[in-house]
């Protein structure tokens, strides 16, 4: 991994003391953190690549938290947020989460659980960023599939035997047995289970095997 | 003034017929008396027609008569006449008898049987002798008549001289059946009428005998007599041949006395036709002035009417005299229940009513103010009126006061209006002050909340590091510098804060402790009495010299006095008053403000000065928090008792200014 995909905690805010202060907790909570003085700032430097997330005060001079986070959003980068809000400002901070904010802490806070979501929130990162990862392997591997081969895969999905899926699919046994090595071999698994391991982590299992009634 | 009130009689318009039928029955009046004289003319015309021809009758009658028995005694003297030979001294005195004047004859000839005169008497007179009727007399032709018929035959009658006229009768004589002769009487035409007619029928009458061309022959009188008065006319015969007899009705005398009373009749009833119609111009001219008169009193009367000012007239004693239609209407009472009525009157606000009186009395003394008073009334429903009264005397016709007259303007909107505009603009006050408290505490938080939220961070990284295994101490000491910088941060904007409070402190002058409270009362009132509470100040009597921002002293009374005031929100059976009060002693100036509300419990006891406490829905729980500041700033107290009456007392004291 080089620097620019590394999971960060990007500390914004644009008191000195504060950040000075959060990064050294994140540090001794072993969390590389990044310091940003405004979001402008942030914003500049920002990269779609980015992998962490961003734990943001939404009084700032300059631009607010909350434009901040929806500039994020409209520029595609699926970060998640945590906002810090002050006195009075948690109407504001909820309305933040409703629009996709992973989580606001308010101040004063506690601070090891503000570690602790903004750990939960790089786990989420780092999943969804698998997943994102997964579904586009998988989506271009099923591609490769021809039409029989995604018929027999559903079918092996839904945990039939190759007899039945002949006999329902109406073509030999040794076919079905041809056509299910094809579609291991293109989804690059061994087995059934993994198949549907795989699907899983993409979120696409639902999508190509629709449960059964 | 009374009397104003009563509805004009409705003026009936006189029907045409009530002018007409005086008119009427008088012309009729004249009609019949005209009638009636017309009547009694005509009945008198009447009656001397038939009188005339009662006379007429008489006189031919009479004439008939005479001209008989002159016949008959000429047929007599004419046998002894013509018989005898010489004429006897008898037969001369029956002639002289005859020729008297009343008889009619003038003369008397006898003839022989061959119309031979023989002899008459008077034998010849001039008049015989002269003019034509000398070949006629005596006219052989009717002595041949008259011999022949065998009795009295009349002749012609032919002018004589002297405008005379005559005629003759001819009476044959027979002896043994044997013509004797004929005796011929000559009569004169005017002595037969003139001379024989008795004295009181030439009086009434004129006697004219006329040919039968209608000439007039002879008269009784040469005066002629009106040709279209009566007259009535009879052949005269004998001795006939178309004479006529005419017998005129002079004209009777003027019967003065009905011409009189007739003519005092007609003049009266002219009177009375001039008197009625001048009655009726006077009386038209009357209804013209009674019409615009009454023009004129219902024009003042739309004017009072419609008027939206009040108007109310009193006499001297204070009795209303006179209200119009907008005071009623202003204060909710009709004009019958007003009327009469002295003060107290049922529209005085019962909790102000030592305050009307004492205005009334004023009014009635004759010190109205010019620029009005503003008195509050409550309308019969229960509501408030606020009115602007003007007083005016009254002075009647003869310039003599009689009462006094008050114009009454609602000023209950405007004054509703004020006190909306005054209350709009302290609640606008109070909240300013409470964003500007809100956004100050706001702003505190924050930027406290950095300093220790970075030092909260500082400390749990610190605990972090401690819990390893080998805490490198450089790296600690860093961080509790920096723990300790933002613990100054924090203490720098406490400084600040404390600083700016200490900007807002007091600008003490020496002031009147009274005059603050009164000022303060002043304020209040209104407020008070739009609530229906009243507030009963005893100021005391000397000057309470103390050294106070007056600003924030009268905070506190305007505070202490309304917290009473909602006190007694709920307080209805008890008089709902509060007693604001100054005094002095040795050492403190003291105000008191006792109100008469729900009082205090224990638990609030406890926590009324606390900021933030409140028992109203509305409050901050600043004001007692923020009152005892203000105390404590002016090296004051202010403490609280439960009120013995029910209700709570505050007590405010400062030292007095040294």
């Amino acid at each position: 991994m080089n620097a620019d995909t590394a999971p960060l905690a990007h500390v914004v805010d644009d008191d000195e003391a504060i950040r000075d202060a959060l990064s050294w907790l994140f540090r001794t909570r072993k969390l590389p953190s990044a310091t940003w003085s405004s979001a402008e700032e942030f914003m500049a430097a920002w990269k779609p690549e980015w992998r962490g997330c961003v734990v943001m005060d939404i009084r700032m001079r300059g631009m607010s938290g909350l434009d901040c986070a929806e500039l994020l959003r409209r520029n595609g980068s699926r970060l998640p947020i945590i906002f810090i809000t002050g006195h009075g400002d948690v109407p504001m901070a909820v309305t933040a989460l409703k629009r996709g904010a992973f989580d606001f802490i308010e101040k004063p806070f506690d601070d090891n659980a503000l570690v602790d979501v903004v750990s939960s929130a790089l786990e989420e990162d780092a999943r969804l960023t698998l997943q994102r990862a997964t579904r586009e392997d998988t989506t271009a591997r099923l591609d490769q599939l021809t039409g029989r081969e995604r018929e027999v895969m559903v079918l092996i999905l839904a945990g039939k035997f190759n007899k039945v899926i002949a006999d329902e699919l109406n073509i030999s046994m040794r076919t079905v047995e041809v056509h299910r090595a094809r579609v291991f071999e293109k989804m690059g698994v061994r087995s059934a289970v993994e198949l549907a391991q795989q699907l899983t982590v993409a979120g696409l299992y639902n999508s190509v095997a629709p449960a059964e009634e | 003034m009374l009397r104003r009130r009563l509805r004009p009689r409705p003026f009936a318009i006189a029907p045409a017929w009530y002018w007409r039928l005086p008119s009427l029955t008088l012309a009729l009046m004249l009609v019949i008396i005209v009638a009636l004289v017309w009547m009694t003319r005509h009945f008198d015309d009447e009656t001397q027609r038939e009188t005339l021809i009662n006379d007429v009758l008489w006189m031919e009658q009479d004439l008939r008569f005479r001209l008989d028995r002159n016949e008959e005694q000429l047929s007599q003297i004419g046998r002894a006449l013509l018989v005898g030979g010489d004429i006897s001294a008898q037969t001369n005195a029956r002639l002289a008898q005859l020729l008297k004047p009343d008889s009619g004859l003038v003369q008397i000839l006898w003839l022989a049987p061959d119309g031979q005169v023989l002899d008459g008497r008077p034998y010849a007179t001039d008049d015989v002798l002269v003019g034509e009727a000398r070949g006629a007399i005596p006219s052989s032709e009717t002595s041949r008549l008259a011999r022949a018929v065998g009795r009295g035959v009349y002749g012609p009658t032919y002018p004589v001289l002297g405008n005379n006229w005559r005629f003759n009768v001819h009476v044959p004589i027979f002896v043994d059946s044997q013509h004797a002769g004929t005796v011929v009487g000559v009569y004169s035409l005017q002595q037969l009428v003139v001379r024989e007619l008795p004295w009181w029928f030439s009086e009434r009458y004129r006697v004219s005998v006329h040919d039968p061309d209608g000439n007039e022959i002879a008269s009784k009188s040469k005066v002629e007599a009106q040709a279209s008065h009566q007259q009535y006319t009879i052949p005269f015969d004998p001795p006939g041949y178309g004479l006529t007899l005419n017998v005129t009705a002079y004209k009777a005398p003027t019967r003065w006395v009905p011409v009189l009373l007739i003519s005092a009749m007609v003049f009266f009833g002219g009177v009375i036709v001039w008197s009625l119609w001048q009655l009726r111009q006077h009386t038209m001219g009357r209804q013209a002035a009674e019409l615009a008169l009454r023009g004129e009193m219902s024009f003042r009367r739309a004017m009072e009417d419609s008027l939206l000012t009040g108007l109310r007239a009193r006499d001297m004693n204070g009795r209303v005299t006179y209200v119009n239609p907008a005071f009623c209407r202003m204060i909710g009472y009709s004009a019958a229940e007003l009327l009469g009525i002295t003060p107290p009157m049922p529209y005085w606000d019962p909790s102000e009513m030592e305050r009307t009186l004492a205005i009334h009395n004023r009014i009635l003394a004759g010190e109205a103010p010019r620029e009005g008073v503003e008195v509050r009334f409550r309308h019969k429903d229960g509501h408030a009126i606020d009115t602007l009264i003007f007083e005016a005397p009254l002075i009647d016709a003869s310039g003599e006061q009689t009462g006094w007259m008050g114009s009454f303007l609602d000023i209950t909107v405007q004054k509703r209006a004020e006190t909306m505009a005054r209350q709009q603009e302290e609640r606008l006050q109070a909240t300013s002050r409470l964003i500007t408290m809100g956004e100050m505490a706001s702003t505190l938080a924050h930027e406290l909340n950095q300093p220790l939220a970075a030092i909260s961070s500082y400390g749990s990284g610190c605990l972090n590091r401690l819990e390893e295994d080998a805490p490198n101490p450089s790296e600690l000491r860093d961080i509790i510098t920096r723990i300790t910088r933002q613990a100054r941060r924090a203490g720098a904007i406490i400084r600040r804060v404390h600083d700016f409070v200490r900007r807002s402190e007091p600008k003490c002058i020496n002031i009147d402790l009274n005059a603050v409270i009164a000022d303060a009362i002043g304020l209040i009132e209104p407020d008070a009495h739009k609530r229906g509470m009243d507030i009963d100040a005893v100021i005391f009597s000397r000057p309470l010299p103390v050294s106070a921002d007056p600003v924030m002293l009268e905070q506190v009374a305007v505070n202490l006095i309304r917290n009473g005031m909602d006190a007694m929100r709920e307080v209805r059976d008890r008089p709902r008053v509060i007693r604001v009060e100054t005094f002095g002693d040795g050492e403190m100036a003291t105000f008191r403000v006792t109100d008469h509300g729900q009082g205090i419990d224990a638990g609030a006891a406890q926590l009324i000065f606390d900021p933030f406490f409140t028992t109203k829905d509305e409050g901050m729980g600043m004001g007692l928090n923020i009152c005892r500041s203000i105390a404590e700033l002016h090296r004051g107290r202010l403490g609280f008792e439960p009120n013995p009456e029910g209700g709570t007392i505050f007590t405010f004291s400062l030292p007095y200014a040294s």
